[in-house]
This record gives C-alpha cells, structure tokens and sequence, in this order.
C-alpha cells in the first residue's frame, strides 16, 4: 500500500516544529559522541552538468552547478557530524565537459566533495566498459552495482556489491542496482558486462547486510527507474519485493519528487523512495534523527533547489 | 572651525565604527548560495580544454529565436534541417520533417554561436531517421500536430481550427494523396517513442541513417552562417 504524501506529511510531523533545526545548530557543543542523527544527501542523473543550467536553456536556466552543489554539502557538513553523500548513477553524458573528459572531471570534483559511493548508470557505459575504467580511476569512492556481473572487464576493479558505512555504532549497509541492458544500452557499449536479475541481488544482498553485516539500516541506490506503468522492474517493485530495505534513493526516470514516496510493507515496515530529478538542480537530504535514543527513529526529508535562495 | 572639525571626526568615528560593529567577513560572504571556492578554482582548471573545443564559432544569431507555437524560427529551423540533410543522404526527395520540441533544451540568443551551443540546444546521441508513412498516416500527423498547438515540422502548410485539427493541409504545396507513400525525416528517439506523434510509430518503411543528429544541426546552422527570426506561416 502506498501512503499518500500528505500521510507522508503527518507521519513526519513529529518534527515539523524542528524541521529547520538542522540549519541553526552550528556550535560544537551540540555535537553529541554517538550517532544520534545522521544526515544522507543525494543526487541522481547529474549528466555531467558541472556548470549551472544556461541563462537560455528552456527549463533551470541559472540553476544548479557542482561548485555552488559542493558549498551546500560543505555547509551542511558544518553543521551535521555525521553525513552521507550518495549519488543513483548517470553521471555520464549530457554537456561538453563530457564530450571532452568523458566523466573524469566529474568523478575528481566528486571525490573533493568526498562522496561516499554512487550506482552505475546506464549511460556510464556510453563509452563502453573500457572508458568507464579509464575515468573511474579517478574516482576516490566505490560504484555499487550489486546486479552487475563484472568479473574480467575492465569495470571489475571499481564495481562493489555493497559497501557498510559506521557511524559511532549505527551501521548503514549500501547497495546497488543497475538497470537491465536489452532496449536501454547498445550491445556494442556493455563488452562481457552482464546485468543480472535486481530482485533476486537485492534479496540475497540485503539479507547479507542484515544477517552477516548486522546492519541497522539499508539503503538501495537504483538506477532501476521510479515507477513504469508496463512490466520492468522499478523501485516500486524492489520496495515491495525486497524485505529490509529503508530507502531506495533512485535515478533513470529524472523524476523529481518533493517528497519520498512511502511503501507500507505487510510487516508494518515503511520503505522510502526518493529521487531528485536531474542535472544536479536539486540536492536531496533525509535526516535520521533520534537514533540513539530509540529504536524507532524519525525521519525527515527536504530538498534544495541549487542556486535559488532557501 | 574646531567645531566643523569635531563634527568631521564624529562623522568619521561613527563610519569607522560601523565597519567594527558590522564585519565584513569574506569567508562567509562565499557560503552557500555562492559556489565553493576550491570546487570552482579546480573546474576552471580543466575549463581551456573544453573551451577549446567548444568555442569553435558555427553561426551568428541576428535575433532571439524560439520554439514559439503554433510555429517558431528555431522549430521550423530545426524541422527543415532534417528534412533536407534526409534528402542529401537518401539522394530523394524528402517530403517532410518533423521533430518534438521536448528534444531541444535551449533557445537562441543573439551573438556567436558555438559548437558547444549546439550541444546544449541539442545535447542527446540521437540518429537521422527517414520513416515511410502513407498519406492517411500523414493526415493522422498533423492532425497530431495541430492537438498540440503545433511544433517543428518541414514541407506542410496547414492552419489549426477551433477544432485544433489541421484545417488546408498540403504537403509541398499539394493536397496529401491518401493512398501516396511520403518520407518524413526524424530522430530515432521521436521514432521509437513517438514523442505526442504515435502515428510515426508502424511506418511503412524506416530507414536509419548513420549521422549524429548533433551533428546536422552543426552542419546546418554552419551552412546558414546567420540566423533571423523568420517565419513562413507553415503552420498558422
């Protein structure tokens, strides 16, 4: 069952007194030792807009750019001890910047933000596996493509299934999933790459993060797409197919929600899905607070805008 | 005199005094919303090597050109571009161009514009496709066309009732033929996907051209070295 955004609203209205509280604490006093909150900003589909939209482009003229996305997340930081930065893949393709460095400009500026991982794309095969490797040795994060099989390409050294991210105790398991090849990318570009089922990857590999990991929390990165009206898998499916996934931040689709969609699981459990449009317009942030202090957490979710004044 | 010069040092206190009470502190006058200085510095470092790419002149823009409806310069620009580069290509006659606006991502302002100009105002791999449709589909077409208020196409006239059909249509100058066969140029993804046109989808015959739609735009809006605002009223 899906709840609506405006149950949504409530469930998370808890906080909505504190909801701009992140952005006023900024003394170290206020700091607490263990993870009692943790921060996850997020992109998806950035195509390699690393320059603002232009001032004649017909939708976000002015808007967006990866030096003003870079202040945002410095100054968030400033104010949050323990953030995560994430991207849902497709940060190939689109502008000049990778007509002419093919993604590695990219990939550099993102490990000065210290992003922490990013999904694989479809268009990070634009240049097929061998000019993803190429690039993706600049890169100082790892590419989560659980469903991916990658063994003896040259996309082998940078591809992880999961990755398990600790903060003071609460430990985040990372995953993801990438979307089928057959209609989406030309054979000539995925080499001996092949995409395997994402449902049946993400069952065992979120059972491996929650069993073996002993994870607290999940987190699927898809490249999969947010919702199609025919058969292909998306995040809906995922959400209701997989047990013990909490957020699925996604890409492929561009969608731009204001707000997480939430799948209510038979279990009682709350799945999120979230996405934040493309080209690098918007910044999205779910704050897990109260971590510590109970088992069952709030959560809040906004987005920016970059480049228009909060 | 003292007393002026009091009046003076007062005057000076009181701005000094200012500048003390208010800091300007130029570390905070670069938090968000301006962009980080380090980020910014290190892109500027690769930016010559774009630039000198993408900064190669292809036309000069003598007026602001948009994708207006029912028709605009730059749709019609971009309709006829494709039907014309089909023809050289096929070496036969191409009767029509079409192309939804949803592929262009920018409109034309006045001054040079470059290379990287053109791939912002048309920044997807997309292919030259000529598809053979029958004159019923091509009736079915525009009418498409005329649903939505109009968009680029080249080698139909027509105007769009109170209906929103497409009223005096004709195709080069003539009356469709139903039972004619026309070639209509377009790009792989308006032929795969349709793009608010689903009478492209089932053509006839489809013929894919090896030529970066990219590219012809280059070509094109090189060829014509100046662009002007100028409409012909093909869709009216």
């Amino acid at each position: 069952m899906t709840i609506s955004r405006k149950e949504f609203l409530r469930r998370t209205s808890l906080l909505a007194a504190g909801s701009i509280l992140p952005f006023r604490v900024a003394s170290a006093s206020s700091i607490i030792s263990r993870a009692d909150n943790i921060t996850i900003l997020y992109t998806n589909d950035t195509h390699s807009r690393l320059d603002p939209f232009p001032t004649n482009a017909k939708e976000f003229a002015g808007l967006g750019g990866i030096a003003r996305r870079a202040s945002l997340i410095k100054k968030i930081r400033a104010d949050q001890k323990n953030v995560l930065l994430l991207d849902a893949g497709d940060v190939f393709h689109g502008t000049s910047w990778f007509e002419v460095y093919g993604g590695s400009v990219d990939f550099k500026l993102m490990t000065e933000m210290n992003y922490d991982a990013m999904a694989i794309g479809n268009h990070e095969f634009d240049r097929g596996p061998d000019g993803f490797a190429e690039v993706a040795d600049q890169a100082g994060f790892p590419f989560l493509a659980a469903n991916y099989i990658v063994r003896n390409t040259p996309m082998a050294p940078f591809i992880q299934r999961q990755i398990v991210k600790e903060f003071d105790g609460f430990r985040i398991g990372i995953f993801g999933l990438g979307i089928e090849f057959e209609g989406v990318i030309d054979r000539s570009l995925t080499g001996s790459v092949r995409a395997a089922d994402p449902i049946r990857n993400a069952i065992q590999i979120t059972r491996f993060l929650k069993e073996s990991m002993r994870c607290d929390y999940i987190i699927c990165l898809s490249h999969l797409g947010y919702h199609y009206l025919d058969s292909r898998v998306d995040d809906y499916e995922i959400a209701h197919s997989v047990d013990d996934i909490d957020l699925i931040i996604g890409g492929h689709t561009h969608t731009f929600l204001d707000a997480p969609t939430v799948i209510q699981k038979e279990s009682g459990k709350s799945v999120y899905i979230t996405q934040m449009g493309h080209g690098g317009v918007r910044l999205g942030r779910i704050d897990l607070n109260n971590l510590g202090v109970t088992s069952d957490y709030d959560l809040q979710a906004r987005y920016y805008t970059i480049g228009e004044e909060e | 005199m003292w007393n002026r010069l009091y009046k003076l040092l007062f005057i000076l206190l009181i701005l000094s005094g200012c500048s003390i009470l208010k800091p300007v502190d130029s570390q905070e006058s670069l938090d968000y919303p301006h962009p980080d200085s380090e980020i910014a510095a290190l892109l500027e470092t690769y930016r010559p090597g774009v630039d000198a790419v993408m900064d190669k002149p292809i036309a000069v823009v003598k007026d602001t050109l948009r994708f207006s409806k029912p028709e605009g310069a730059l749709g019609n620009m971009a309709a006829d571009a494709l039907r014309f580069r089909a023809a050289l290509e096929l070496r036969k006659f191409v009767h029509l161009g079409i192309i939804g606006e949803d592929s262009f991502k920018t409109y034309f302002i006045p001054g040079v514009l470059t290379l990287g100009d053109v791939y912002e105002f048309m920044p997807y791999d997309n292919h030259l496709v000529v598809l053979e449709l029958k004159g019923d589909k091509v009736i079915e077409l525009m009418n498409q066309v005329a649903a939505v208020g109009g968009a680029p196409v080249s080698g139909a006239r027509f105007r769009i009732d109170a209906d929103n059909r497409a009223r005096g249509l004709l195709v080069n100058a003539e009356v469709v033929d139903l039972n004619k066969q026309y070639l209509v140029a377009t790009s792989n993804w308006v032929a795969n996907v349709g793009d608010q046109f689903p009478a492209l989808l089932n053509p006839d015959n489809r013929i894919d051209v090896d030529l970066s739609v990219q590219d012809l735009y280059v070509d094109f809006f090189q060829g014509r070295s100046e662009l002007y605002n100028e409409r012909d009223g093909r869709i009216r």
